[in-house]
């Protein structure tokens, strides 16, 4: 009986606490607490009762009908996949058409040859973003030659291509939309947000059963998962533009057609390539997963590696992937802030173009004249045998201690967390959930709670989402934690600071299959490796956030609170972090996102739970249990997403 | 509101093109997906076997024959898919998997052809760490077994003993063998071979005990000593109930599977493939090489098959020398 009582008791002093002048009660971490206090009660006591049929797990039946459901879906589409007309019409179309695209796009760069495709890189990333950049396309190149990757990495560079084409297509033309009309903006804010939560693990599934095995779907996915942010910021672009400046267009007499080409386009150029190098990083991090549904190129490289437990091969396609990042970011960067392009008279500019397309030609005539074609796999260099060398190292020396800490890890507090959510009666995790929406975000977010829980039991992986919702809190706890001690002392220390952005650049552009299993050879098989994968893959931004937040801070105020003589904890937990407090918040958010889609991909390794069930989907072909469990991310994403966003979150 | 009546026609006008081309033109199969020509596609499904398997068949396709080959990383059912699709044109070592050829074989899609046995055998079961077998010798049978599971328990599994299982995607009937068997174990899914081969090595190297699925022709049983669980045999139909199981996993002939298209094209490639067959210690030599060793798996088919010029030189087909 205590069990119905104190939840909404709970949540009453939620409401109460946050209007009133209550002191202590006033404070949400206090109440956070008391929710976690109650729901520890409710377990103990669920437990003493012996298991009540009142307290049991959530009732399976929906969720196994719909399960059911879907596997007949997939059941037709396998048997109608080459009669129905949607498909012969339609999907087939696309994939057919993108399935095509990229092996032209790659035929095209192989017919170019390696001395083609380098001097048309070189030349190209000078002219639109000055020497170092193109020096670093030179050395891009020079890594994928080196590796004995080049044939690898144009298969993966067409298929970036393809997907970004697509992304932009899609994009900007919905930004353009979503930055003229109030109206469409709020129709679609939901659904980029829907596309930015949910793990790229989760909708392979979904895309390959329309798209087939291969390079169609593998485009498709990576060019859902890029699209959001050029929406995104094309949209803002186009809103940020001077009001003055269309009134002054349309008073003279334009068009909308005009002020939209002639002045909004032009002024939000600068904001918009900001959104193109945003959703080309996705797209590169997306192509390397994406290897999972039979694309080829650099993440098949490292997949194929990764089965052969060779650490090294897959590092030096990492590698790769991660010089392939940069490059991709630093040109597109450039053309962004058009900083270092470098100043031509615009009477020299159609020569200079005639002369380098000139280059161009020449050096793929040349390159195909000596048969070059891809770079010869005899002259490269073998990283693979130090990093393996390294890592043999590193397993040896602290592999024992590394173990240990593994298996306390789960047994003390993976194991407990996961008993408490899954063994406490289904209704009394999703009142806490709402009250923790109420504490953090208001009514609507806890509303919006309650349902994403609710979602979850009915599509009958309650358990399964408990056990990933645990390891999800817990490895947040740490990057966060990680985050924020790494973040202040990276704001202290210039020195630091410079050395510390490249390692960051590297550890958020390495693909995390990488080092998912040498995180099993340390920590032993389970969820903590996948844990302590987690922790890499969503570090960087934290500490960037938290970094970028202290920064922020004016040093007038910093300079008032050291003149009153705070020492220097004092101005750092009552000035800098709590003026930070908007960076620290988005960080938190950014982090638990970041985690919640590594810990799926952590299935991989044995984290099982929702992953677990996403992974089996797709190698089983379970499409019920696949998708019900991808839906059951999202569900968790959005709370998560949610509640962290706080209150500021409507305004946003 | 004429530009709302502008923007109307123009979704009309499209609606009416796009319902033109529709018609106009033709349906469209997922095979007709471009591709680069003379090519063959080979799905390299997630263990090292059967990368030896398909790297050795490139290298003589693309060096001795002229073709371009495609090796493409898929899992097991997904590379049936493929098939389905047209977008693969063989598995080359395939483990059982009737339900499949069920659905795409020539009583179902019938994009999907028998391609006869490859001449490996494959070998599915429990294993045990010789060590372990040695310490307590009835862990190798059912009841010993059964007396014992205590011993595999995990902080994970907490009551009851941990079974290893290997990738979700594999062939698997452990489940139905621990229910029929009153066996107190829970699976673990590593999630992928490389993550269960990288668990039994820490746990090998400190003597641990576990208790997995594995299987063989692998090269990994090479790296370590490794006894087979005994249950009964298998006989017809034991395994009809998933749930329920009462015997051991089959013998496996694994057999070839090829695209019904590819098989009609009859390409010199096509009955290369077709005569193409080799024991499971040859697949090891090659195997080994590239898991032990650490050599790329095309150079360690390269020196496979610049020493073994006597063995595949039979599985070209006649006239092959003469391809336009």
């Amino acid at each position: 009986m205590a069990t119905v009582t104190e939840p909404a008791g709970a949540t009453d002093s939620g409401t109460r606490g946050a209007g009133g002048d209550e002191g202590l009660l006033r404070r949400s971490w206090f109440q956070a607490l008391l929710v976690v206090v109650v729901l520890v009660v409710g377990y103990q006591l669920t437990r003493l009762a012996g298991s009540p049929p009142w307290a049991s797990g959530f009732p399976g039946a929906i969720g196994n009908g719909f399960m059911a459901w879907l596997d007949g879906v997939y059941a037709w589409i396998v048997a109608n996949r080459n009669d129905s007309p949607l498909f012969l019409y339609f999907f087939n179309y696309i994939s057919v058409g993108l399935g095509s695209a990229v092996v032209l796009i790659n035929q095209f760069l192989n017919g170019l040859t390696w001395l083609g495709v380098t001097v048309i890189g070189v030349v190209a990333s000078w002219r639109v973003a000055g020497w170092r950049v193109a020096l670093l396309v030179l050395a891009t190149f020079a890594v994928f030659a080196l590796t004995g990757l080049w044939n690898e990495s144009m298969t993966t560079l067409s298929l970036i291509i393809t997907s970004v084409f697509i992304a932009l297509l899609f994009g900007i033309p919905l930004g353009i939309l979503a930055g003229r009309s109030e109206g469409f903006y709020r129709a679609i804010r939901p659904v980029l947000d829907f596309m930015q939560i949910m793990p790229a693990f989760a909708y392979l599934l979904p895309f390959v059963l329309l798209f087939g095995i291969g390079n169609a779907s593998a485009a498709v996915v990576t060019a859902v998962y890029a699209l959001p942010p050029v929406v995104r910021i094309t949209a803002l672009g186009i809103r940020e533009v001077n009001k003055g400046a269309i009134e002054a267009a349309a008073s003279l007499g334009s068009t909308p057609g005009q002020i939209l080409t002639k002045v909004q386009l032009p002024l939000a150029k600068r904001t918009i390539l900001l959104g193109v190098n945003q959703t080309i990083m996705l797209a590169v991090s997306m192509v390397v997963i994406a290897s999972v549904i039979g694309a080829g190129g650099l993440g098949d490289a490292i997949y194929q590696a990764l089965s052969k437990i060779n650490v090294g091969q897959a590092f030096q396609a990492g590698l790769a992937i991660v010089m392939l990042a940069i490059a991709m970011d630093r040109v597109t960067g450039a053309v962004g802030h058009g900083a270092h392009t470098p100043r031509i008279e615009p009477r020299y500019r159609m020569p200079l173009l005639g002369g380098m397309l000139a280059v161009a030609v020449a050096a793929a005539a040349v390159g195909r004249l000596f048969g070059l074609g891809g770079w010869p796999r005899d002259l490269s260099i073998r990283l693979d045998i130090p990093v393996n060398a390294a890592d043999k190292a590193i397993e040896s020396a602290i592999g024992p201690a590394a173990a240990a800490l593994g298996s306390w890890t789960q047994s003390w507090i993976l194991g407990p967390l996961d008993n408490l959510l899954s063994g406490s009666p289904w209704w009394l995790v999703t009142l806490a959930a709402a009250a923790f929406g109420l504490i953090f975000a208001g009514k609507r977010v806890a509303l919006v709670s309650a349902l994403c829980f609710l979602a979850i039991g009915l599509l009958g992986v309650w358990d399964n989402a408990m056990d990933t919702l645990s390891q999800v809190l817990v490895a947040t706890v740490v990057t966060i934690a990680l985050g924020v001690v790494v973040g202040v002392l990276m704001s202290r220390s210039d020195v630091f600071a410079l050395v510390l952005r490249p390692v960051l650049d590297f550890m958020q552009t390495l693909p995390p299959f990488v080092y998912l299993i040498p995180a099993v050879a340390l920590l032993g098989l389970g969820p903590v490796p996948a844990l302590a994968a987690a922790v890499i893959f969503a570090l960087p931004p934290v500490i960037r956030l938290v970094n970028d937040g202290i920064r922020g801070v004016p040093a007038g105020t910093v300079e008032a609170a050291t003149s009153q003589g705070s020492t220097k904890w004092q101005l750092l937990t009552k000035v800098e972090l709590p003026m930070a407090r908007g960076s620290l918040l988005l960080a938190v958010n950014q982090g638990i996102i970041l985690v919640l889609s590594m810990v799926v991909m952590g299935a991989l390794v044995g984290a099982g739970a929702l992953g677990n069930d996403v992974v089996l989907g797709l190698a089983q072909n379970e499409l019920g249990l696949g998708i019900a469990s991808g839906l059951a991310i999202v569900s968790l994403g959005l709370f998560l997403d949610r509640v962290t966003q706080g209150r500021r979150a409507p305004r946003a | 509101m004429p530009r709302f009546l502008r923007r109307s026609a123009l979704l009309r006008l499209f609606a009416a093109g796009l319902a033109l081309v529709m018609v106009s033109s033709c349906a469209v199969r997922t095979d007709q997906i471009a591709r680069d020509p003379n090519t063959v596609r080979i799905a390299v499904n997630g263990w090292v076997g059967y990368e030896a398997s398909a790297e050795v068949l490139a290298n003589i396709l693309r060096e001795e024959m002229g073709y371009e080959v495609q090796l493409v990383r898929v899992d097991e059912q997904p590379s049936w898919q493929a098939l389905d699709q047209g977008v693969m044109d063989v598995i080359v070592e395939n483990w059982g998997h009737e339900d499949l050829f069920e659905l795409y074989g020539p009583d179902g899609n019938g994009t999907a052809v028998d391609g006869g046995p490859n001449g490996n055998e494959g070998v599915i079961g429990w294993y045990v760490p010789a060590y372990l077998a040695e310490e307590i010798p009835e862990i190798t049978t059912l009841e010993g077994l059964k007396a014992n599971t205590d011993l595999f328990r995990t902080a994970q599994t907490g009551e009851r003993g941990e079974f290893l299982a290997g990738a979700p995607g594999f062939v698997s009937q452990d489940q139905g063998m621990i229910n029929a068997f009153d066996l107190d174990l829970e699976i673990v899914y590593a999630g992928s071979e490389a993550a269960q081969i990288t668990e039994v090595r820490r746990r090998y190297a400190n003597q641990e005990p576990v208790l997995f699925y594995f299987y063989d022709p692998q090269w990994f049983q090479e790296e370590v000593d490794l006894v087979k669980v005994d249950f009964p045999d298998y006989h017809e139909g034991c395994d009809a109930n998933l749930d329920d199981v009462p015997c051991d996993y089959p013998v496996y002939d694994l057999n070839k599977i090829f695209r019904t298209g590819f098989v009609e094209e009859d390409d010199y490639a096509y009955r290369f493939l077709h005569n193409w067959k080799w024991t499971n210690s040859q697949q090891n030599e090659v195997a080994q090489m590239i898991a032990d060793q650490g050599i790329s798996p095309p150079e360690a088919a390269e020196i496979w098959v610049n020493a073994n010029r006597d063995v595949w030189e039979k599985w070209l087909p006649e006239g092959y020398e003469n391809r336009g």
